[in-house]
């Protein structure tokens, strides 16, 4: 399968040199100089202090950073890890940088990951944003152990972050994952996973590549397919999340649109393993679970707050495509309130009323994605508000809180879905 | 006389009516029934088309080839089979309708069906580009809409209206343009109308731009810029 991705001739150079691993830690990369230099060493000194007899592979795909970031990954102290480390590496980390080919994007830069995977012939690979401040060499033992010494296909990751960081995965990724398909990953897009090399090679044979999996679909792709179609899923404890903030040109459009169209496509691939699932059963956890301290998210409600008012007023008519009529006339009623909040029932109900509709017609539901960023900007306005003093502890019960809500109303969804959204 | 003649006259003018009528007659129930015959063909074409091409899978290779998402953008919902088959009972019915008016046997008829016939391809082409220009100007203003809401821009909505009426005039004068119709009269009014577009929408922004222009000033002099204090908005 991997034939099918194309190399660049050095790279194909170098696996011909390298020949065969036992271990491949991926790491994409855009414009990440200042983070990543810390990213390689943290897993070149995991990779010696934990496999230090096993044949390993790093692997830097990089979407053409303008930065440097390429230079700060070779030059990164790789070799010389005994500064660190107590152990010494004894069979040779290699490293791998590499350009990749298709869209541009994060899942491009995976997906040249696992051909490579696939071509050294690994057995166990990780994978870590580059932007991470807060990875430690544990992170290498505890992403790959549990696929080298448990025979787990796939380790999502669990770590403490701000209440405010995360909000897509808290208010639609964790809960839509945990009610469609029973299976309590408290991050399933969280950026960083351990997976086998069989599980790469299934990947690869997928043919999503064209998709939004090759932009930031990418982590609820790979955390569904490992679900759905039965691989052993556990997660590790890794501490907290300490990531770089988002380049402020990003567009949240973008990546919601991205996310939320790969959830909602993963619906129509694996409907009959979500419509038998179970309840949510809860999914094994290696690693001790314990308190850190964790850097503040700015946030700013009131934005949020005028732009989901503003869209009340006036996206109706686009709302109106996709919603059912009761769920719009709920939301647009929340509008005025003061004080303002926006009920976990009604948001799941818009939820699942636009997987109804992207069901129905995919494409005419692109624009009604768009539109849900006011929707989601009100509801996580609203989480904001409640949750304003809130300790960690009490986060997480009320995300708990709204995961149950999910739950509850999977027969609304099912019974929409059936009926075909009418 | 007068009385004799007026009767005459009467039953003379009536006859003739009655007359002509009784030869137009088999034209009338001709063209009656042609036309009869044409909606019962039409209506057999659309079934069998329908069905037949589903069952072949036409669907699928709509879906899977693009055309599906071609109809879903200019927002049809139905299957590619029942828009191909809507789209030849359509033809097959216009083809028995020509027949019908030509059994009239009528001058006018005849000229109007044969000046159509030259006159067909402009309006076919001007057609589409009307069709094409409403489908157009539909998506982008929703795609405006959506891009301004999301930005927090105000008067959204006139932005996006802006932007379909533009898009509408634009190929409405192509559509004229195609047509014949006065070429002078056509930039003239476009100019018009293009102009007061600009205008209006000038003005809103004016108007409208005051307070967001205090807004934005306010911001950049109370916090500096606005973008970075935003960040749960952007992590996944
Ligand atoms: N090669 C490549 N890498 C990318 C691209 N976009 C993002 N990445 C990498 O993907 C990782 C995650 O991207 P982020 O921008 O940090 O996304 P995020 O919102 O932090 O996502 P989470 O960490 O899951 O919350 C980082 O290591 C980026 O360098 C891309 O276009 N090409
Ligand atoms: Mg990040």
């Amino acid at each position: 399968m991997s034939a099918r991705v194309p190399l660049v001739p050095e790279v194909r150079a170098r696996i011909a040199e390298i020949g065969r691993v036992d271990l491949l830690v991926g790491i994409p990369s855009y414009n990440n100089a200042s983070t990543v230099g810390h990213v390689v060493r943290a897993v070149a000194a995991g990779l010696a202090k934990y496999f230090p007899h096993a044949r390993a592979v790093c692997v830097n795909s990089d979407g053409g950073s303008t930065d440097g970031t390429p230079r700060v990954v070779a030059e990164a102290g790789f070799s010389t890890p005994g500064a660190l480390l107590v152990t010494h590496q004894l069979s040779p980390v290699h490293k791998i940088l590499t350009p990749y080919h298709g869209l541009p994007g994060k899942g491009s830069a995976f997906r040249t990951i696992f051909a490579i995977a696939e071509q050294l012939g690994a057995r166990a690979c990780a994978v870590v944003d580059s932007d991470l401040r807060s990875i430690t060499p544990e992170w290498v033992e505890l992403l790959l152990g549990p696929v080298l010494q448990q025979d787990f296909d796939y380790v999502a990751p669990l770590y403490l972050r701000h209440k405010y960081d995360g909000t897509i995965t808290n208010s639609i990724v964790y809960p839509m994952t945990r009610a469609l398909y029973g299976a309590d990953v408290r991050q399933p897009i969280g950026g960083d996973f351990g997976f086998s090399g069989r599980l790469a090679s299934y990947y690869l044979s997928r043919p999503v590549w064209d998709t939004s999996v090759a932009r930031f679909g990418i982590d609820i792709w790979m955390t569904t397919t490992a679900i759905a179609e039965g691989f052993r899923v556990c997660q590790a404890f890794l501490g907290a999340k300490i990531h770089d903030a988002k380049d402020p040109g990003a567009d949240l459009a973008d990546m919601l649109v991205q996310v939320v169209s790969s959830v909602f496509d993963l619906m129509g691939t694996y409907e009959r393993q979500w419509r038998g699932a179970d309840g949510p059963v809860p999914v094994p956890l290696f690693g001790f679970p314990h308190g850190v301290g964790l850097e503040p998210v700015p946030v700013d409600v009131e934005r949020m707050l005028a732009t989901f008012r503003q869209a009340a007023r006036d996206l109706r008519e686009i709302w109106e495509l996709g919603l059912a009529r009761d769920t719009l006339a709920d939301v647009v009623a929340l509008a005025p309130a003061e004080p303002f909040r926006f009920p976990d029932p009604l948001w799941v109900r818009v939820v699942y009323d636009l997987a109804v509709a992207h069901h129905r017609a995919p494409v005419a539901a692109q624009p009604l994605l768009r539109a849900l960023v006011p929707l989601y900007l009100g509801r996580t306005a609203s989480f904001v508000m409640e949750t304003a003093d809130s300790g960690a502890a009490e986060v997480e019960h009320i995300i708990r809180r709204l995961a149950d809500a999910y739950v509850s109303a999977k027969p609304y969804l099912v019974a929409r879905w059936t009926a075909g959204g009418r | 006389m007068p009385r004799a003649g007026l009767e005459s006259v009467l039953s003379k003018t009536l006859n003739e009516l009655w007359d002509r009528m009784a030869a137009f007659a088999p034209n009338v129930l001709a063209m009656l029934v042609i036309l009869a015959a044409g909606a019962l063909v039409a209506g057999a074409v659309h079934l069998v088309v329908r069905f037949g091409l589903s069952a072949v899978g036409f669907d699928r290779f709509a879906s899977r080839s693009g055309v599906r998402t071609v109809l879903e953008r200019g927002g049809v919902a139905r299957p590619a089979s029942s828009v191909v088959a809507l789209v030849l009972a359509w033809t097959v019915l216009a083809g028995f309708v020509i027949l019908a008016i030509g059994a009239l046997d009528l001058q006018i008829a005849v000229d109007l069906l044969s000046r159509g016939f030259l006159y067909l391809p402009q309006v076919l082409i001007a057609l589409a580009l009307v069709t094409f220009g409403t489908i157009v100007g539909a998506v982008l203003r929703r795609s405006v809409l959506i891009a301004a809401v999301n930005a927090g821009i105000p008067l959204a909505r006139g932005l996006a209206a802006g932007v379909q009426i533009g898009v509408l005039i634009l190929f409405a004068a192509m559509a004229l343009e195609q047509l014949g119709v006065g070429r002078q009269i056509i930039v003239v009014a476009f100019t018009l109308l293009f102009g007061g577009v600009v205008l209006a929408l000038a003005l809103a922004f004016g108007l409208g731009g005051q307070s967001l222009a205090r807004d934005i000033l306010a911001q950049l002099a109370h916090r500096g810029p606005a973008a970075p204090a935003d960040d749960a908005r952007r992590h996944l």
